[in-house]
C-alpha cells in the first residue's frame, strides 16, 4: 500500500519510514492489533459478538474495521467521513455508523486529520468551530504508538518521537493530560524535558514551578504574565534549569555524595557497582565526582587508605616504568628518586628521622622496591658493561649536559680545573671501578653505590648529579645493548659455522659412498675380463681339438676372432 | 434463507413498533383549502397525549399565518394518521433477520438527494436522525432542512416496511393454523424487498463491496439553480394533473 505521506498539518508528528508506512495512533489505542479483536472492541460493539444475528459476526466486524482503517490510511491527512465509507460496505448503516464512530473515538481513524467544520457531537473538535487546527492533548506525541501496516504481525515498539509540542498558542481550551499518561510518565517527562504548560515550548534556560501543583511555565510566559488560570505570580518559584537536556554536568546533592562515598568504600575501584549503587548518576559522573572530592582532608582513615592504595598503584606503575624503560624517565621521577636515595640512607642508619618530603612521598619511597632506584640501575648496568664503557658513556653524557648550559660546565670542570676533562674521565673511571669492586664484594647488594656517590661529589648540585647519572645510565644501557648485540652476532656466527660443518660432513659421506661404488665396479670389471679370457682359452682348445680331428667347420663359427 | 428465517422466528417475535431507537410516527400533511396548500412532514411521538395535537395545529397555523380553517384540518390529519399507527400496535410483526434497502430520492428546497443503503429492521437502536445529521455533515450540506427531511424519508419507508411485516406475520400465523407443520413460505416472502442475507453475509462473500458497486450506493447530492428549480416544479405540477 503506497501512501502519500502528506504533512498538511505541520503539528503532526508522523515518523516516516519508507518501507513500513508508519501511522500514528493515540497511545490509548495501543491495544489495537490487526490480527485480533480486543476486549475493548468486544465490549463497545457487543452486537457483533453475542451471536444474535447472522449479519453481525466477529468476522464481519473485523472486515468492517479493517476496511475503514485501511480506507482512512489511504490518505491519512484527510478526514474520512462515514458517508464515504458506507457506500463500500454491505450492512446496516446504523451498525456501520457505530463501528465508524467507535474507531473514530479511539483515534484509529481520523486521528490528527483536520476535523470537518460544524461537528455536532463535539468529541473530536474542541474550541471554535471551523478551525482547522487540531489541538493535541499535551504530551500525546510522546506517547504516540506506531503501528505497522496491515498484515504485518506485530506493532513496532514505540519510537521515541521527540516531543513536538503541538499546541497552538491561541488555543483557548486546553485539555488536561490523560490521566494514564501523566500517571505513567510524569517522572520521565520531568527528567527529560520541562515543557511549559502555557505555550508548550521547552524550558531551556529555566522555568517557574507552580508551587501549588504540578505545573510549570517557561520564563518567557512568566515575563509576559501568562500564569494560567487561577494562578498568580506568588505561586511560582523560579527553578534554574541546570539539568538541561544533553548536559551531563551532573549536580550532586549531599545525599548522593554520601551514597557515592559509601559505595566506594564498599566496592572500591569497581565503578560499575559503585554507579549501580548510586542510581541517579552515571559511572563517569561518579568517577569525576570522586576525583573532585577533597578526600584526604575530610574523610576518615578508611578512605585515606583507599586513596593511598590508589596512589600506590600509580607509583608502582611509575617505578615499573623506570625499571623497564629508562628512557621514559621524567622530571617527577627524578625528584622521587632523590627521595628514594634519602630514605634508603635513613633506613640503613636505622634512623627514623623525618625528612622534608610530604607524608605521601615517604610512603611511596618505603613501599616501592629498592630495585626501582635509578642509581642502582646505573650501578648494575655499569658492572655489566665494564668500567671503560661506563666511563665513556659518562663522559659523553657530561659533555652533552655541558652543551646545554654553561652552569653545569662550571660545575663539572670547575673543581677539576687543573686537570681538565682527562682527569674527570679518570676520576669517573676510578669511581666506576670502585663501584664494581663494591658490587662484587657485596655480592649484588648495590645499595652502597648510591651512598658512594654523594660522598664523592657532594659539592655538586643534586639535580645535576641526577642528570649526569641519568645520562650515564643511558650510555650504559646503550653499551649493554651493544654487548648483547655482539653476543647475539657471535651466536649467529657460531650457528652458521655449525650448519656449514654439517653440510660438509654430509658431502664427505656422499663422496665416500661413491668411491666405494667405484671400487666395486672395478672389481666386477676385473672378474668379467677373467671370465672372458677363460672362455677364449676354452674356445681355442676346442678348435685345436677340432683341427686335430680334421673336421673343417669354419663357416659355423664366423665370429671367432683373436 | 427460509431456514434461517424460521429459525429466528420464534425467538424474535416482536410487537409492532418502528424499528428505531425512538418510536416515532412519521406524519405527512398535505392540506389544500381554498386554493391554499399546506404541506409538511414531521414525526410524532405516539405516547404524547392527543390533546397536544390541537395545540400543535393551532401553533402551526399561528406561526405560519395560515387561515384558521387549517387548524381542524391539520389536527384531524394528524389524528387519523396516529390512529392508523395505533391500529398496528400490540400486533406481532415478522421480525426475522431482515435487512432492507432504503432508497432516498428527495428534494429539499434547492438540494436534490439520491442515496441507497441498507437498513437492519431488527436494529432497535438505529437512529435515522443521527444518520441524517452525519450525512449532511459529511457531504457538507448547509441547508438545515435537509437532515430532518432525510430522517423523515427513512422513517416513512421503515413505517411502510413495518406495516408489511405485521401483515406478513399475521399471514404466517394464519397459514400455520391452517396447515400445521407446513413451512413458512409466506414468512420469507414477507419483506418483499428483503435481501438475501446468506449471499451478503455468508462466509464466502466479503462485506466489502466490489468497486463497481460503489457508485450504486454512493449518495448523490445536487444543488439546483433557480431555473432548474422552476423547471422541476413545473414538471411536478404537470405530473400532478
Amino acid at each position: 500500500m503506497e501512501l502519500p505521506q502528506q504533512h498538511s498539518d505541520p503539528h503532526q508528528t508522523r515518523p516516516e519510514q519508507p518501507e513500513l508506512d508508519l501511522y500514528t495512533i493515540p497511545s490509548h489505542s495501543s491495544w489495537f492489533l490487526w490480527d485480533e479483536i480486543h476486549e475493548t472492541e468486544r465490549v463497545a460493539l457487543k452486537e457483533f459478538f453475542d451471536g444474535s444475528s447472522f449479519s453481525r459476526t466477529p468476522k464481519i466486524y473485523k472486515e468492517y474495521r479493517d476496511f475503514i482503517i485501511n480506507k482512512y490510511r489511504e490518505e491519512p491527512s484527510r478526514r474520512l467521513t462515514f458517508t464515504e465509507v458506507r457506500k463500500s460496505l454491505v450492512g446496516d448503516v446504523n451498525l456501520l455508523h457505530r463501528v465508524f464512530s467507535f474507531l473514530e473515538k479511539w483515534g484509529l481513524i481520523n486521528f490528527g486529520a483536520p476535523s470537518g467544520g460544524g461537528d455536532g457531537d463535539g468529541s473530536e473538535v474542541l474550541g471554535e468551530e471551523g478551525s482547522n487546527k487540531v489541538r493535541f492533548e499535551e504530551g500525546v506525541p510522546n506517547g504516540i504508538r506506531v503501528v505497522a501496516t496491515p498484515n504485518s504481525i506485530k506493532p513496532i515498539s514505540a519510537q521515541a518521537t521527540s516531543g513536538n509540542k503541538v499546541e497552538p498558542v491561541d488555543s483557548g481550551v486546553k485539555l488536561p493530560p490523560l490521566a494514564s499518561y501523566s500517571d505513567l510518565f510524569t517522572d520521565l517527562m520531568k527528567q527529560k524535558e520541562l515543557v511549559c504548560g502555557n505555550c508548550g515550548d521547552r524550558c531551556g534556560s529555566g522555568h517557574y514551578k507552580y508551587t501549588k501543583g504540578d505545573f510549570l511555565i517557561c520564563t518567557k510566559c512568566f515575563k509576559n504574565g501568562t500564569y494560567g488560570e487561577n494562578k498568580s505570580v506568588d505561586d511560582y518559584k523560579f527553578i534554574d534549569c541546570i539539568q538541561d537536556t544533553g548536559n551531563h554536568e551532573a549536580v550532586w546533592t549531599e545525599s548522593e555524595t554520601l551514597l557515592l562515598l559509601e559505595s566506594v568504600l564498599m566496592y572500591g575501584d569497581d565503578w560499575e557497582l559503585v554507579a549501580q549503587n548510586v542510581p541517579t548518576k552515571t559511572k563517569p559522573d561518579c568517577i569525576a565526582k570522586l576525583i573532585e572530592l577533597p578526600l584526604g582532608e575530610i574523610l576518615g582513615p578508611a578512605t585515606h587508605r583507599k586513596g593511598n592504595s590508589n596512589d600506590l598503584n600509580g607509583n608502582l606503575n611509575i617505578s615499573k616504568q623506570t625499571q623497564s624503560t629508562s628512557s621514559e624517565i621524567q622530571a617527577t621521577v627524578k625528584s622521587e628518586d632523590q627521595h628514594v636515595e634519602k630514605t634508603n640512607g635513613s633506613e640503613q642508619n636505622g634512623d627514623a628521622v623525618e625528612h622534608g618530603p610530604p607524608l605521601k612521598r615517604q610512603r611511596i619511597a618505603t613501599l616501592s622496591s629498592p630495585a626501582g632506584s635509578l642509581m642502582e640501575q646505573v650501578a648494575l648496568l655499569s658492572t655489566m658493561v665494564g668500567p671503560h664503557i661506563t666511563a665513556a658513556a659518562a663522559e659523553a653524557a657530561v659533555t652533552s649536559l655541558c652543551e646545554e648550559n654553561s652552569y653545569s660546565k662550571e660545575i663539572f670542570y670547575g673543581d677539576d680545573d687543573s686537570d681538565g676533562p682527562q682527569t674527570l674521565i679518570a676520576d669517573a673511571e676510578a669511581k666506576r671501578v670502585l663501584e664494581v669492586e663494591d658490587a662484587e664484594m657485596e655480592g649484588g647488594q648495590t645499595q652502597s653505590d648510591s651512598q658512594d656517590k654523594p660522598f664523592e661529589k657532594d659539592d655538586m648540585p643534586m639535580t645535576l648529579r641526577i642528570r649526569t647519572s641519568v645520562a650515564t645510565a643511558l650510555g650504559a644501557a646503550a653499551a649493554r645493548a651493544k654487548l648483547l648485540a655482539d653476543q647475539e652476532e657471535r651466536e649467529i656466527e657460531h650457528l652458521v659455522a655449525t650448519i656449514i660443518g654439517t653440510e660438509m660432513k654430509k658431502l664427505h659421506c656422499k663422496i665416500k659412498h661413491f668411491e666405494d661404488l667405484e671400487v666395486i665396479m672395478k672389481k666386477k670389471y676385473a672378474v668379467m675380463e677373467e671370465i672372458e679370457d677363460i672362455l677364449l682359452a676354452e674356445r681355442i682348445s676346442v678348435l685345436q681339438k677340432a683341427f686335430k680331428d680334421g673336421i673343417p667347420r669354419w663357416k659355423d663359427h664366423p665370429f671367432v676372432k683373436s | 434463507m427460509k431456514g434461517q428465517a424460521s429459525a429466528y422466528w420464534k425467538a424474535s417475535a416482536v410487537k409492532f413498533r418502528i424499528p428505531t431507537a425512538q418510536n416515532l410516527v412519521p406524519i405527512r400533511l398535505d392540506i389544500e383549502v381554498d386554493g391554499q396548500r399546506f404541506r409538511d412532514a414531521f414525526t410524532w411521538n405516539p405516547c404524547d397525549p392527543d390533546s397536544e395535537i390541537v395545540v400543535f395545529a393551532k401553533r402551526t397555523v399561528k406561526d405560519l399565518k395560515l387561515p384558521p380553517v387549517f387548524v381542524t384540518h391539520i389536527a384531524s390529519s394528524i389524528q387519523s394518521q396516529l390512529a392508523d399507527f395505533r391500529s398496528f400496535e400490540g400486533q406481532d410483526m415478522y421480525a426475522g433477520e431482515k435487512i432492507v434497502p432504503i432508497k432516498l430520492d428527495l428534494r429539499v428546497n434547492h438540494t436534490l438527494i439520491k442515496d441507497h443503503f441498507l437498513w437492519d429492521m431488527n436494529n432497535f437502536e438505529s437512529d435515522p436522525e443521527e444518520f441524517a445529521k452525519t450525512f449532511c455533515r459529511d457531504l457538507g450540506i448547509q441547508d438545515p432542512e435537509v437532515a430532518p427531511a432525510i430522517a423523515f424519508a427513512i422513517r416513512e419507508q421503515l413505517y411502510e416496511i413495518v406495516i408489511q411485516s405485521v401483515a406478513s406475520a399475521r399471514e404466517s400465523r394464519i397459514s400455520k393454523k391452517g396447515r400445521r407443520g407446513a413451512d413458512h413460505t409466506p414468512a420469507s416472502k414477507a419483506g418483499g424487498a428483503t435481501l438475501d442475507l446468506v449471499k451478503l453475509f455468508g462466509h464466502r462473500s466479503s462485506v466489502v463491496r466490489k468497486r463497481k458497486e460503489w457508485d450504486v450506493y454512493e449518495p448523490i447530492v445536487d444543488l439546483l439553480s433557480n431555473e432548474e428549480m422552476d423547471a422541476l416544479e413545473a414538471r411536478e405540477e404537470r405530473n400532478a394533473r
